[in-house]
């Protein structure tokens, strides 16, 4: 007669025996015992005492715990200075840096500005015939470049350099102005054959 | 072992902060525990020590992770077993073994010795795996396939292990072995 191995036990136990484990443990009074026997050693291991640790272990584990914090906070100090020394080199090189790239912009709108003036001279707008429409359209952008040169003009020659940024900023305004002006103009005299 | 010790909330909120004592009172709750399962598995109280410290370690720096999903036992549990056994891979452990089962076979328990002493000791004298399997599927509640996981074996590997355990504390127990 064939009986139930130890798997076959374990699975009773755990509620995935084969239907032939489930009738034969039924049946056979050794694989009963066998089976009682299992669910006796596991209630005896359950109850097996507690041991207890001979050592304390948390002055061990809260030392490196203060340890490990010492170290990020001494790393975070490494980092606070790194960003503080690199904060500080942005501020001390920052005005030199931002000058040279405003003065280069500045220059770049200027060359623009003084080649729109060179193409607006070559359309004499007094010599062409022109609509009421363009005529109010250019008489328009004319005023708002006068009123950026007024700006320009105003500026404390002291405080260029420290506003160099808005400098550039008119001038691209009035470059944007010139550009309208030039293509309201060019637009009339292409459309009137000029 | 069965852990029914329950940890506030706000004791749990405050080791999430960093809070020192919150972290040691979390540590006293349950340093029995710990240890226990680790001496279960690693038989040596010096290792089951190091896996306490090695837990309570790992405890400190993830329990922001904790959720709440579960016990705070469970989650210790997990850590505290995937030490153990870690430990039961490193080759030192590994190489004492047979001089220490040696040793635990010289030691008589004599007529009339409970049984729980003969099975503690026969269990003893099972390999590391066998005791890992034996203790985390009987004692601690884990399934087969959590042990696996854990093991990093296949479900297969886990039963095998415990029929194979069982079968040996069984004639361990019947030839009084280890008494």
């Amino acid at each position: 007669m064939m009986h139930c191995t130890m798997e076959d036990l374990l699975a009773l136990q755990g509620g995935e025996a084969s239907v032939w484990a489930r009738e034969h443990v039924a049946a056979c009074a050794t694989c009963g015992a066998e089976l009682e026997a299992l669910y006796q050693r596991v209630a005896q291991l359950k109850a097996l005492p507690t041991r207890r640790p001979g050592r304390d272990r948390w002055p061990a584990v809260r030392d490196a715990v203060l340890a490990a914090r010492r170290r990020r906070r001494e790393r975070w100090g490494v980092w606070s200075v790194a960003a503080a020394a690199a904060v500080a080199a942005l501020l001390v090189f920052r005005p030199f840096w931002t000058t040279s790239v405003d003065a280069a912009d500045l220059a770049r709108v200027k060359a623009q500005s003084a080649t729109l003036e060179q193409q607006l001279r070559r359309y004499d707008p007094d010599g062409q015939v022109t609509s009421g429409r363009s005529a109010a359209l250019c008489a328009a952008l004319e005023d708002g470049i006068a009123v950026i040169d007024g700006e320009l003009a105003q500026l404390d020659p002291n405080q260029v350099q420290a506003r160099s940024a808005e400098l550039v900023q008119l001038w691209q305004q009035r470059v944007d102005l010139m550009q309208q002006l030039v293509s309201a103009r060019v637009t009339r005299a292409a459309y009137v054959g000029l | 072992m069965t852990i029914s010790l329950a940890v506030p909330d706000v004791l749990v909120a405050r080791a999430k902060a960093g809070d020192l004592e919150a972290l040691e009172a979390l540590y006293r709750a349950f340093e029995t525990p710990v240890y226990n399962l680790a001496l279960r598995v690693l038989r040596r109280p010096e290792d089951a020590e190091d896996v306490l410290q090695e837990t309570f370690l790992e405890v400190v720096r993830s329990i922001k992770q904790y959720r709440g999903e579960g016990h705070l036992w469970g989650w210790i549990r997990q850590i505290a077993a995937s030490k153990a056994l870690m430990r039961i891979r490193r080759e030192q452990v590994r190489q004492t073994e047979e001089l220490y089962e040696e040793s635990v076979a010289g030691v008589g328990g004599g007529a009339g010795v409970a049984l729980g002493v003969d099975l503690e000791r026969a269990f003893e004298r099972l390999s590391e795996t066998a005791r890992a399997v034996v203790w985390l599927h009987d004692v601690e509640g884990y399934t087969h396939e959590e042990i696996a996981e854990q093991m990093g074996k296949t479900v297969s590997f886990s039963k095998s292990q415990l029929a194979r355990a069982h079968t040996r504390l069984r004639w361990m127990l019947d030839e009084g072995v280890a008494r």
